[in-house]
């Protein structure tokens, strides 16, 4: 990328770094601010704090999925602080971009992205769009998935979209497994790499992710579908109280 | 799946009775492991003498009163329980105490097997994943009464073969089948939702996610009627849990006769040599 754009990103640890880090990478200048719980992270090299965009901020990230009340604040304060017209990619994996969409004055510059820690790794960013999503805001979302080297698919607006959905319920199913003593947690996640193909078990997942994430998107289908399917493991929600798998599932 | 299990086992030097209760059947498996073996050699993974040597160690029989000196039976007959248990029968008649008596089953419960012999400690579930000579994962099923020593022991056999084994307890699906419902699962219902197509779910799936195969690539390549049939198997085993309902796009596809490759048409559609 020729020109130096200014990116502001709020939200949550490890995914701001993951982003701001990337952007950083592929010439973007990201500005950050992280959410009060998370303000000790360290950020990478090259990364500012901000407690507010520069007014040229050509775009700004949302990256929060664990805490709803600090998300919908970003939003509104994003709005009031951003030059009228710059999109905002916010996570949409533990709520559905209508829903943010509602809670903002502009819905027509929100885009929803499939945001969890260490997806960023691979090759293909999600995008979803609520029905007031403008065509500007997702020509945006494109582009900068093209900036960052990415891939990019739009999957209508759906709580966890297609793969934090399909991987938070894979974890989330080992979690019962473990909890009834099928297996241990090493052995599950062996069985699914040689048995399945998987690239990772899903305790390494949820390692990898953190099962706080975990948990915020099974909670969120559970509270979006009201169906029995979506119930988050008892285990699942004492392994996020710790946001850690490996003690509980070894 | 049974001369898959004896081929590899032949292959790391074991002494192998092959049983089938059908002559022909015996000669077919024996014919289609020594075309296993010809293209080992062929492609280069094995010798010619290596294959001569296991092939020769491998000794079919039509009795199951020739097992009464092995230190290990693998059953592999098809998945039916009664099928299963009449067996079980027969060889509990036949092997003495130190005999291991394993089931390859993917779905069966080990516990009701073993109800049905003597010595119920010594019956083991030894889960082989398709194709046995391929594939590395073999699911250890501890039932009821599934002794500490035999589950040892089985492990043990297990890296003999070069597999690599994983224990776990005698509930439906044991790991494999019951972990990646929700990979079939959730894609079903997202298609069904109208939330992104079969190709799109199996590109996010692959390239945002890393999987060498979509969930409905790995369907048709599974065959969608043996992913319905083991989806339904779990979740009538667990009592209608609603974590394992299959979805009716599966069924749908299922009576109409698109079972993925092996028919040439599943969620995608394959020229006759790609089946």
């Amino acid at each position: 990328m020729s020109t130096k754009k200014k990116i502001y990103i709020v939200g949550e640890s490890p995914l701001v770094e993951e982003y701001a880090s990337l952007c950083h990478n592929k010439g973007f200048i990201p500005s950050v601010r992280l959410n009060p719980e998370h303000t000790a992270a360290k950020l990478p090299k090259g990364i500012a704090r901000a407690s507010k965009p520069a007014r040229d901020t050509y775009l700004a990230l949302e990256l929060t999925n664990t805490d709803l009340e600090s998300k919908r604040t970003n939003l509104v304060q994003l709005e009031k602080v951003l030059t009228r017209g710059t999109s905002i990619l916010s996570s949409s994996v533990a709520v559905s971009v209508s829903e943010q969409a509602s809670w903002i004055s502009h819905p027509e510059l929100l885009v929803g992205i499939g945001a969890l820690p260490s997806l960023l790794q691979n090759e293909l960013i999600e995008f979803a769009e609520s029905s007031a999503t403008g065509r500007a805001a997702r020509e945006e979302a494109e582009r900068f998935s093209t900036n960052l080297g990415k891939k990019s698919a739009f999957v209508a607006d759906s709580v966890g979209l297609v793969l934090p959905r399909i991987l938070s319920m894979l974890t989330n199913e080992a979690c019962f497994a473990i909890a009834e003593k099928v297996a241990s947690g090493s052995d599950i996640d062996t069985a699914m790499k040689l048995g399945t193909n998987y690239p990772l078990g899903p305790v390494e997942w949820a390692e990898k992710i953190g099962a706080r994430q975990i948990h915020a998107v099974v909670s969120a289908l559970y509270h979006f579908f009201q169906e029995d399917r979506y119930r988050p493991s008892p285990l699942l929600l004492l392994a996020a109280r710790q946001n850690t798998f490996m003690r509980l599932g070894s | 799946m049974g001369r898959g299990i004896a081929q590899v086992a032949a292959q790391v030097g074991l002494d192998v009775l092959l049983y089938d209760v059908s002559g022909p059947a015996l000669k077919v498996s024996l014919a289609q492991i020594k075309e296993s073996f010809r293209k080992g050699v062929e492609k280069g993974r094995t010798t010619a003498a290596e294959a001569t040597q296991a092939l020769s160690s491998i000794h079919p029989r039509k009795n199951l009163s020739d097992f009464g000196d092995a230190d290990f039976v693998i059953e592999a007959a098809v998945e039916v329980m009664e099928v299963k248990k009449e067996l079980f029968r027969k060889l509990d008649t036949v092997v003495g105490p130190q005999t291991i008596l394993a089931t390859n089953t993917s779905s069966l419960s080990i516990s009701a097997i073993a109800s049905l012999t003597k010595t119920p400690e010594t019956v083991v579930g030894m889960h082989f994943f398709n194709p046995a000579p391929l594939m590395r994962l073999v699911e250890v099923v501890k039932g009821q009464q599934t002794s500490a020593e035999t589950v040892k022991r089985t492990c043990e056999l297990a890296g003999l073969m070069k597999k690599t084994p994983v224990v776990c307890s005698d509930t439906p699906g044991f790991i494999v089948n019951r972990v990646a419902r929700p990979f079939y699962g959730e894609a079903l219902r997202l298609l069904g939702e109208g939330v992104a197509t079969v190709e799109e779910i199996d590109r996010i799936v692959k390239l945002a996610g890393g999987f060498r195969m979509g969930p409905f690539e790995l369907m048709d390549l599974i065959g969608i009627d043996v992913n319905y049939a083991v989806t339904k198997s779990v979740y009538e085993q667990f009592f209608q849990e609603p974590r394992f309902r299959p979805h009716a796009i599966q069924r749908q596809m299922v009576e109409s006769g698109f079972l993925g490759r092996k028919t040439g048409k599943g969620f995608y559609t394959y020229d006759r040599d790609e089946h």
